[in-house]
């Protein structure tokens, strides 16, 4: 890459946001920091900065709030979302907002570095933990004849998937469906997009619930 | 604002667990609730009238849910005319007992969504009441009555939120202390015992998670696998992560697999060197992965008996198999099948 990554980082915790400094690698530029909602927009159509990391929970709203007010205006920035939740509803909440990619916040430094690049590059970012909830949500069993094709995963986008939940990086992946990494990371975005456009029952549950809150 | 769930009651039962159901509720006797059904039976039989609609409107928990709409009209419809029974059994004129009763309707549907609906109620109420007793000896209480149908439009709504005010309150003192013994005390200590207190700090957001986000099945293969992990975090201060898609239920067969997994996520704890464990459950498998060490599987020293009796003895048992695919320098994984 030949500029730095440009990186708004939003979190409520300043600790936590100090702590993020302090690990991202070489190549990623923190250009602004905001703890809340009304802040981060702001912040965010001001800079117009590559990637956007965002916490799910901040003190004045959650973070698919911040996607849904930039996104219209600055379709160019990409959100990966940063959480401590387990709960599914606030993932795929966030992720069916716009961003392309949740990890948890006890990734290392060097793996949320790499996860910051992908995103910038394009690509969706998939921790093990939101692996198992797509699984879940697209259960074979449950999948009828009638499903579009939106609300159902492809044998390939599953054993993708279900490798991911076991821990094993795109490229290993790779390796061990004999294609290539290029070809694991659109079976990702490809679930990814269904996640975010799929009405099946599942999601729209959660997204109705998370809105209700 | 959140309701307070009635439920009857499944076990303390006399009649139907209305009484009890209620009692449970506002954490009274269940004896004084029933005193006072009984009481209200000798107002022209409200009491009893009461019950049969409160056992209409309230749920059974072990009931599903379909026919509650009309169970719902029912109950209330004989609620209100235990009402009538009890206010005209106490001696109230009918010219008092309607109007109060079509203004304290009035206070309800102001409560849910029809804000018009309850206030043209109230209005109704209080006009009939001022025609019906207007003239005659009535008016003497006409003050009165009318200061009460205000009182319970105001207070009514006001004492449910004070309620559900406390119930916030509550809510908060005990996350506060649940902070407190977990999070200050992880803090406290860091700064006086770093290595134990990274344990302690992991063991501490294992339980602070179960608790923020329950987990809906016990006694499950995810379940039981989550559990294990918690025990080999302890163990051997490595953390564990565990993601589950599906469940099952525990049998001997699917026992077999947590405990193999078990081993096997101990055995990574312990001879990999990583620093993190990642375990994917299915519901008729399971996958241990590290990105540690990893050892030529072949030339694994014979005792070893971890790997051969505890992994795949155990699931050759249960007609399962185990696959182990471990590369020097890039860490293993067990891969374990029913």
């Amino acid at each position: 890459m030949s500029a730095s990554t440009r990186v708004v980082l939003v979190d409520d915790h300043d600790l936590f946001r100090a702590g993020v400094r302090a690990q991202l690698g070489e190549g990623i530029e923190i250009v602004g920091e905001a703890a809340s909602v009304a802040d981060a927009v702001q912040m965010i159509k001001e800079l117009d900065p590559d990637v956007v990391l965002l916490d799910v929970h901040l003190g004045d709203g959650s973070g698919d709030a911040v996607i849904v007010q930039v996104a219209p205006e600055r379709a160019g920035v990409k959100f990966l979302a940063l959480s401590v939740s387990d709960a599914p509803e606030d993932v795929i909440a966030v992720i069916r907002a716009g961003a392309r990619g949740y990890v948890t916040k006890a990734i290392s430094g060097a793996e949320l570095t790499d996860a910051v690049r992908r995103v910038a590059d394009g690509d969706a970012v998939f921790s093990p933990r939101l692996a198992g909830f797509v699984l879940d949500a697209f259960r074979s069993g449950e999948a009828t004849a009638s499903d579009a094709e939106l609300d159902q995963l492809t044998a390939r986008e599953r054993e993708v998937l279900q490798l991911i939940a076991r821990g094993y990086r795109y490229k290993e992946i790779a390796a061990r469906l004999h294609l290539s990494p290029r070809t694991v990371e659109s079976h990702v975005s490809a679930v990814l997009r269904k996640l975010q456009l799929s009405s099946r029952h599942e999601l729209t549950r959660w997204a109705a619930e998370r809105r209700l809150i | 604002m959140r309701i307070p769930q009635v439920e009857r009651s499944g076990e303390d039962v006399v009649v139907a667990g209305v009484c009890a159901g209620i009692a449970r509720t506002l954490a009274v006797d269940p004896t004084f609730v029933r005193l006072v059904f009984a009481l209200l039976a000798f107002a022209s039989g409200a009491g009893i009238v009461a019950y049969v609609g409160a056992w209409a409107l309230l749920p059974n928990p072990n009931e599903p849910e379909p026919a509650r709409r009309r169970r719902r009209i029912i109950g209330t419809v004989l609620l209100a005319w235990s009402a009538i029974l009890a206010l005209t059994g106490l001696g109230l004129s009918n010219s008092i007992v309607w109007p109060l009763l079509i203004a304290s309707a009035g206070a309800v549907l102001l409560r849910r969504e029809s804000r018009t609906a309850g206030v043209a109620l109230i209005v109704i109420g209080i006009i009939l009441f001022v025609s019906h007793n207007s003239r005659g000896s009535a008016t003497t209480l006409l003050a009165p009555g009318a200061v009460g149908v205000a009182l319970i439009a105001i207070a009514g709504p006001w004492a449910w939120r004070a309620a559900s005010d406390r119930a916030r309150a509550e809510e908060r003192a005990d996350m506060a202390a649940r902070v407190h013994d977990s999070v200050l005390q992880t803090l406290t200590l860091i700064q006086k015992d770093p290595d134990d207190a990274r344990r302690l700090a992991r063991r501490q957001e294992r339980e602070l998670r179960a608790w923020l986000y329950p987990s809906t099945a016990t006694g499950t293969l995810a379940d039981a696998v989550d559990a294990a992990a918690a025990e080999i975090e302890e163990l051997h201060g490595v953390r564990v992560e565990v993601v589950h898609t599906g469940d099952a239920v525990l049998d001997e067969r699917t026992q077999a697999l947590v405990l193999a997994a078990r081993e096997a996520m101990a055995n990574a704890a312990r001879h990999s060197g990583a620093d993190e464990v990642s375990v994917f459950v299915e519901p008729n498998a399971v996958y241990v992965r590290d990105r540690g060490s990893g050892f030529d599987p072949d030339a694994v020293a014979a005792d070893r008996r971890g790997l051969a009796e505890s992994i795949r003895g155990r699931m050759e048992r249960v007609g399962g198999t185990a696959n182990i695919v471990s590369t020097p320098g890039e860490g293993t994984e067990v891969e374990l099948h029913l």
